[in-house]
């Protein structure tokens, strides 16, 4: 038994201590922070916890977490295809293994295990490629054969009957899932302990640029003035990033997910099939969590569609038959930026001072603590660390993308 | 002890048949019609199920489908809404979330004695110190939750399906503002869908009032007119954009299209938070209506019933009236605000609580007692506390309009404080709100409303005229004289548990500790507490959540917004949204003679393609000796013509078309505009102004999207693109041998001077018009024969009975990619990937940079200026005969124990035949490509392999076969 529930039991009437708490808008800041998901808040705590800078201001423009770090599925894994990706993404989820501890939150990290379905030989020799890149950066993962993805996942339809019949999978057993909105409080928690201001419910309506130097910020609240700016945004950050004057090859297209109601404890993995263009795990509420691809076309709108759910639907019955009685309960979209070669962009800009950590499609979730840190330490260094130096954004002038487009353009 | 009462007028079950059915291993009897909640109701059982978290006992709360307390499992069939489900003969019931059965849930006392350590969000602040606590404690937490099972792995599928639907109006709900609705529309000359998720058309007229005044003559007026279809026990799950609804009956999807739609889905019961609110016993007052009037249920023997309203009123009337002791009433109002008849008649033999109201109800499994409190001016508790003994507690304090289609559908929603209820704001123009759902209760209110909203949307559909304004004006002005029906709080302070939101367990209590924390927007508390995240989603919950979020932030409920309504509004199984599986299969036109041969099929994209026939090995030496033949019509195929086509080729290829002359054939690859290599394929000037064009199998679909995108945004004029991919049958003949086994079934002049490599010719083979094309992706001496899809098995037909005696053997894919590979030829998405551009993937040759403007020049004038690092280059690994998997990486060994470095990868490795050795091609840095007999090292089980570089195909690199 946790001392927090002991206390909390034998408080009574008395008000439980606040998470974070609301401030007045100061007229400057060290630093300004655009976003309050998991991303920006992270960045804010390190800002803090590792280089000491404290007067920071989070600007969110609706409440914490509202964005993609609330609306995606909550996957963690690290099985990437370039030594790169994966080297990144397992710094990522190495963080999230010791989170809970370091911020004092249950993140309910589950490593239940993460198989990827191959439907076909080209899919087949992708996993093969990523298992061996992952085995060589010392990440757990190998390809196996459907005896073996029937032992993880008994609900797998693994005959040759399916339209698609599953040749093989690719298991990487530290991937799982966790509860993302822990994640974006506990990062909130521990930053406003260390004296960063959280703004919900506060608007960025412009940035100061003056002579190719960030000077400040426009809010629906009033202006602030500061030196430096991180874009932390999902969805908008194209459009954030235009206020200061900065392009970002970025498109954004709605992802959508669903869940289903509660079910006893069946499904241990995560479940993604790539030419299927489904994903599917079971969260410790038992609700099954059910992803796609992003939308065919770019677009800003968060509703769901019936033509997701119904071809979600269609894929998850084929692979696992058992759940055609199962009940889809509530669906969503989330906001997805993408680049040309399916990786973010991290670090500085054009604009001095104003820093980027953006263009996160649909992997935004698995890097939160890896890419905070890093822009926390970019950010007070002046200089980009080595692990996000691939990410810059001027790769794409100077031709020189990174490969990501065969891990992760199936969304999970 | 509950009962069955005697046949009534109205009851919808029939006592002729008597089903047999199953609840938790014991038989029940029903009759036909009842739901599984009636049935059992009426035999006395209170318990169906336990609760999510504290595993409390739960029974019927609402009887109308719309809360999680009735939940259980139907054979493999998890969470079935028990009082909508009817039964059927032989059904298994099962509880749901019992550890281990109903009766004795050994979690419950568990759960009740950890519950004060188990505030809201407590998994949050506990198990993760040390960190491998949280590895024990996960399944454990894992276990406690979820509801219903999936138990049997692998279920043969029950034949779901889909029908599209359409109608000028769509009425969702056939209560009276519904049928009203859809008479008026239809007497417009609008064609009506008219859908209701109970059983039968009626709504509340079947369950309150005087039943019998209006309902007959609306149903005969719906049943006459002709343009009217109606579908009961259909519930509609969703509006999306331009009016597109899906609607699930059993397992069919219904998808319609609706000129307008008019909701006139009613209300939802409200329920009252006291103390132990959930205990089974305790009702909403139009439960126990239903439960009476439908399926002639006594809900109970002694009932207190309470309210705010003249509906709890009506309650108590029909509990008398069914022989059901009313032991108490508390009305929250005034005695003055209610006179009428019915109270008065009441009042004198039943002791009622003016201004009082339920503190908490009293039992064990089931409810025993009510404690009946006053109310002071803002709604909070004084002694004297009235406890009364009672076996059922009936709450009629108030409704919320169901209206989470209308959100969706974009109308937005105030809160009308006077009337404590939501009205609608901002309606789009083709959709209306009638009756309850628009907060109208009384019957000739509702029966105006609906007219008036059936009449609107006919006319927004283009059916007829649209109502004046004043007609609109006087309907809801009448509908605000209306006496309110809503009691403005919903809670009283006391001790205990309250329950909030029925399907996570979340209490007042746990949504004011919430709010304290910080989680105090509407949103964070729902992410925080689940509130409304359950299987009811909100329906139960949000209303009152709402307010309670509003006391505790000292804010209006406006201020305080509510969280989104998404689709579906009720859960719909994903059997019913996958409908029957239509995956469209592709095949050749010589499939079946595949599989006659017995060919090993692989999926291909959509395709099924011959992997191999037998041995791929003897396939491959039958090319290189003798002759084979091998079904290429997946291949992509266009035909492009007009003056301009090589304007275009020359934008979408890397390579030249211009003077490329008739009857000629180039090989040619194209680009995204990072320069990433896209596909690639033959091309053919048949004419002066007629071209052929082929793709990859895989890249047909994006090769013609990509090229009419760039045809449409300007660089097409004047080209016709014809996409005849399924039109023509494509076959490959190859080997030394083919010229003479062509020559016995054409008239073509086939020698090498007539018809030189890379030249297209067309004439007849076999009697079948044909496109010839003289090229060699295997390395030997080939013709490409594109016929007429119907003639396709005929020629392949007679191409094998031709060959017979060359000794011909038709070969699969398998034996294609050895060829290719002992010639060098990449395969596009196999030997490149998302990184790739031309110049690094040995086509260089191919890249003409100084031409005109193309798709990916400018990227590849950066990558030639900067020089590539990585290369694809041919190898060969002497000395094994097994060759190592494809994917497999190229490292520079570390020294002392270090990780090796990766440097490369292989995109294609197999045994030769021809040549006795495995070869293959690999990704590798420039510096070590470009040394033709580099070794290197490809990792495989954990030890290198040493390799070695190949430049140039291992087989004929002259060239001489294919030319020959």
């Amino acid at each position: 038994m946790s001392m927090k529930l002991v206390r909390q039991a034998l408080r009574g009437e008395r008000p439980p201590p606040r998470m974070w708490r609301a401030h007045e808008l100061r007229e400057r800041y060290d630093a300004v922070i655009i976003g309050g998901g998991a991303h920006g808040l992270c960045c804010a705590y390190y800002l803090a916890e590792e280089h000491g800078i404290t007067d920071v201001a989070v600007l969110e423009k609706r409440y914490i977490g509202a964005g993609g770090s609330g609306r995606n599925t909550a996957i963690v894994r690290s099985n990437y295809l370039t030594p790169e990706g994966v080297r990144f993404y397992d710094a990522s989820l190495k963080l999230y293994e010791r989170m809970a501890g370091e911020l004092d939150i249950n993140v309910m990290l589950s490593q239940r295990g993460h198989l990827t379905l191959a439907h076909n030989d080209g899919s087949l020799r992708t996993m093969r490629r990523r298992a061996e890149v992952n085995r060589l950066q010392g990440v757990e993962s190998r390809v196996i054969f459907p005896e073996e993805i029937e032992r993880l996942c008994p609900h797998l339809d693994v005959s040759d009957h399916p339209r698609y019949p599953i040749l093989g999978a690719l298991y990487h057993p530290r991937g799982g899932i966790m509860r993302h909105d822990a994640v974006v409080w506990g990062y909130a928690h521990q930053a406003d302990a260390r004296g960063v201001h959280i703004h919900q419910l506060t608007e960025v309506t412009g940035i100061a640029v003056e002579g190719w130097r960030v000077t400040g910020v426009e809010t629906n609240r009033g202006n602030i003035k500061t030196g430096t700016v991180l874009n932390a945004t999902a969805g908008w950050c194209s459009t954030t990033a235009a206020m200061a004057g900065v392009k970002l090859p970025v498109t954004t297209s709605p992802l959508q997910a669903c869940v289903s109601e509660p079910l006893k404890p069946f499904l241990d993995v995560v479940i993604v099939s790539g030419s299927l263009h489904v994903y599917v795990s079971q969260s410790d509420r038992g609700e099954l969590v059910m992803g796609a691809s992003v939308d065919p076309f770019p677009s800003y709108s968060s509703r769901g569609s019936l033509s997701f759910a119904e071809s979600l639907a269609g894929h998850i019955v084929e692979l696992m038959p058992a759940l055609q009685h199962v009940r889809l309960m509530r669906q969503w979209a989330g906001l997805c930026d993408m680049t040309p070669d399916y990786s973010p962009i991290m670090g500085f800009t054009p604009v001095e001072g104003f820093y980027v950590d953006v263009g996160w499609g649909t992997y935004g979730f698995k890097a939160s603590p890896i890419s905070g840190k890093m822009l926390a330490e970019c950010i007070a260094t002046q200089r980009t660390p080595d692990l996000i130096a691939p990410f810059r954004l001027s790769r794409f002038s100077e031709f020189d993308l990174v490969g990501e487009k065969g891990a992760a353009s199936v969304a999970n | 002890m509950a009962e069955r009462l005697p046949p009534r007028t109205g009851e919808v079950i029939d006592r002729e048949e008597e089903l047999r059915f199953q609840f938790d291993g014991e038989d029940y009897l029903a009759f036909s019609g009842d739901t599984i909640a009636s049935a059992l109701a009426a035999t006395g059982v209170r318990v169906f199920s336990r609760s999510f978290k504290y595993h409390r006992p739960r029974g019927l709360l609402c009887c109308a489908g719309h809360c999680p307390n009735c939940l259980v499992q139907v054979g493999e069939e998890p969470n079935v809404r028990a009082c909508r489900r009817r039964v059927e003969a032989g059904m298994r019931v099962e509880p749901q979330n019992v550890t281990p059965t109903l009766k004795r849930d050994w979690l419950a006392p568990v759960m009740r004695a950890l519950s004060p350590f188990m505030s809201v969000g407590f998994y949050y602040k506990t198990l993760y110190r040390p960190s491998w606590v949280w590895k024990l404690g996960e399944p454990l937490l894992r276990a406690a939750t979820g509801l219903g099972k999936v138990s049997v792995p692998k279920i043969p599928s029950e034949g779901f399906d889909k029908q599209y639907l359409r109608g000028d109006v769509v009425v969702v709900g056939a209560g009276p503002a519904g049928m009203s609705a859809t008479l008026s529309a239809a007497g417009q000359g609008a064609s009506v869908l008219l859908l209701d998720e109970n059983g039968q058309l009626g709504g509340h007229l079947r369950t309150t009032g005087d039943t019998q005044q209006r309902l007959p003559s609306l149903l005969e007026k719906v049943r006459a007119a002709g343009n009217i279809r109606v579908f009961t026990e259909t519930t509609v799950t969703g509006w999306f954009d331009h009016s597109w609804l899906a609607a699930v009956r059993g397992h069919r999807l219904y998808k319609i299209r609706a000129g307008a739609v008019v909701l006139a889905s009613g209300a939802l019961e409200r329920p009252l938070l006291f103390e132990n609110n959930d205990l089974p016993g305790v009702m909403l007052g139009s439960a126990a209506q239903r439960l009476l009037r439908l399926h002639s249920v006594k809900p109970g023997q002694r009932a207190v019933v309470m309210t705010a309203n003249d509906d709890g009123w009506e309650v108590a009337a029909d509990l008398r009236a069914a022989g059901v002791e009313v032991v108490a009433m508390a009305d929250e109002r005034e005695r003055a605000a209610s006179s009428s008849a019915r109270v008065d008649a009441l009042s004198a033999d039943v002791p009622v609580f003016w201004r009082h109201t339920v503190a908490a109800a009293h039992g064990g499994s089931a409810v025993q007692a009510a404690t009946i409190v006053p109310l002071d001016g803002d709604g909070d508790t004084q002694a004297p506390r009235h406890r009364q003994d009672c076996d059922l507690l009936l709450v009629s304090v108030g409704w919320t309009p169901n209206t989470g289609l209308a959100y969706q559908a974009g109308v937005r929603f105030g809160f009308d404080e006077k009337r404590a209820e939501l009205t609608a704001r901002d309606m789009p123009e083709n959709f209306a709100i009638a009756g309850r759902a628009a907060g109208t209760h009384l019957l000739e209110h509702e029966l105006a409303e609906g007219a008036l909203a059936g009449r609107s949307m006919a006319a927004a559909a283009g059916r007829g005229d649209a109502p004046a304004a004043a007609q609109w004006t006087q309907v809801q002005e009448e509908k605000a004289a209306e006496p309110a029906r809503s009691a403005p709080w919903v809670s009283v302070a006391g001790a205990g548990k309250r329950f909030l939101c029925y399907c996570e367990d979340v209490t007042e209590k746990d949504l004011y500790t919430a709010v304290a924390e910080g989680y105090d927007s509407i949103e964070l508390l729902k992410r925080y507490s689940t509130i409304s995240m359950g299987p009811c989603q909100g329906k139960m919950c949000s209303m009152n959540a709402v307010h309670l979020c509003a006391r505790a932030n000292a804010a209006s409920v406006d201020e305080t917004g509510s969280t989104k309504s998404r689709p579906p509004l009720q859960p719909i199984s994903l059997g019913a949204l996958a409908g029957q599986n239509m995956e469209p299969v592709r095949v050749t036109p010589v499939h079946d003679w595949h599989l006659e041969r017995g060919a090993k099929m692989m999926v291909a994209g959509l395709w099924l393609r011959p992997e191999r026939y037998g041995d791929p090995a003897g396939e491959v030496r039958a090319v290189r000796e003798r002759v084979g033949v091998i079904d290429v019509s997946t291949l992509g195929k266009y035909k492009l013509t007009g003056p301009s086509v090589p304007d275009i080729l020359e934008k979408i290829y890397i390579n030249r078309w211009r003077k490329l002359a008739v009857g000629r054939v180039r090989y040619g690859a194209m680009c995204n505009t990072e320069g990433i290599v896209m596909d690639d394929g033959v091309t053919a000037r048949v004419g002066e102004q007629e071209w052929y064009m082929t793709t990859t199998s895989g890249g047909a679909g994006s090769v013609n999207e990509w090229m009419q995108w760039w045809m449409q945004s300007g660089w097409g004029e004047g080209v016709q693109l014809l996409n005849r991919t399924d039109d023509f049958a494509a076959v490959n003949l190859a080997g030394p041998q083919a010229r003479a086994l062509l020559q016995k079934l054409t008239g073509l002049q086939l020698g090498n001077d007539q018809f030189p490599y890379m030249h297209a010719r067309s004439g007849a083979v076999a009697g079948v018009p044909c496109r010839l094309l003289r090229i060699g992706f295997t390395g030997e001496l080939s013709y490409e024969l594109h016929c007429p899809s119907s003639y396709g098995r005929h020629l392949w037909e007679r191409l094998l009975a031709a060959g017979e005696q060359f000794g011909i053997l038709p070969f699969g894919v398998e034996a294609q990619r050895v060829l290719r590979l002992e010639k060098g030829h990449l395969i596009i998405g196999q030997d490149t990937d998302a990184l790739s551009n031309p110049i690094a993937a040995e086509l260089s040759w191919a890249v003409k940079l100084d031409k005109e403007d193309f798709l990916g020049q400018r990227s590849l004038i950066r990558v030639t200026e900067r020089g590539v690092r990585q290369r694809l280059v041919g190898f060969t690994v002497p000395g094994v005969s097994v060759a190592p998997e494809e994917g497999l990486q190229i490292v520079a060994l570390g020294s002392n124990g270090k990780r090796p470095e990766i440097i490369g990868w292989v995109s294609s490795c197999r045994f030769s035949p021809t040549l006795n050795e495995v070869i293959g091609l690999c990704w590798l840095p420039s510096e070590i490509a470009e040394t033709d007999g580099a070794e290197f090292n490809i990792w495989r089980d954990e030890r290198p392999l040493a390799a070695r570089v190949h430049h140039g195909a291992v087989y004929d690199p002259e060239g001489a076969r294919l030319r020959s």
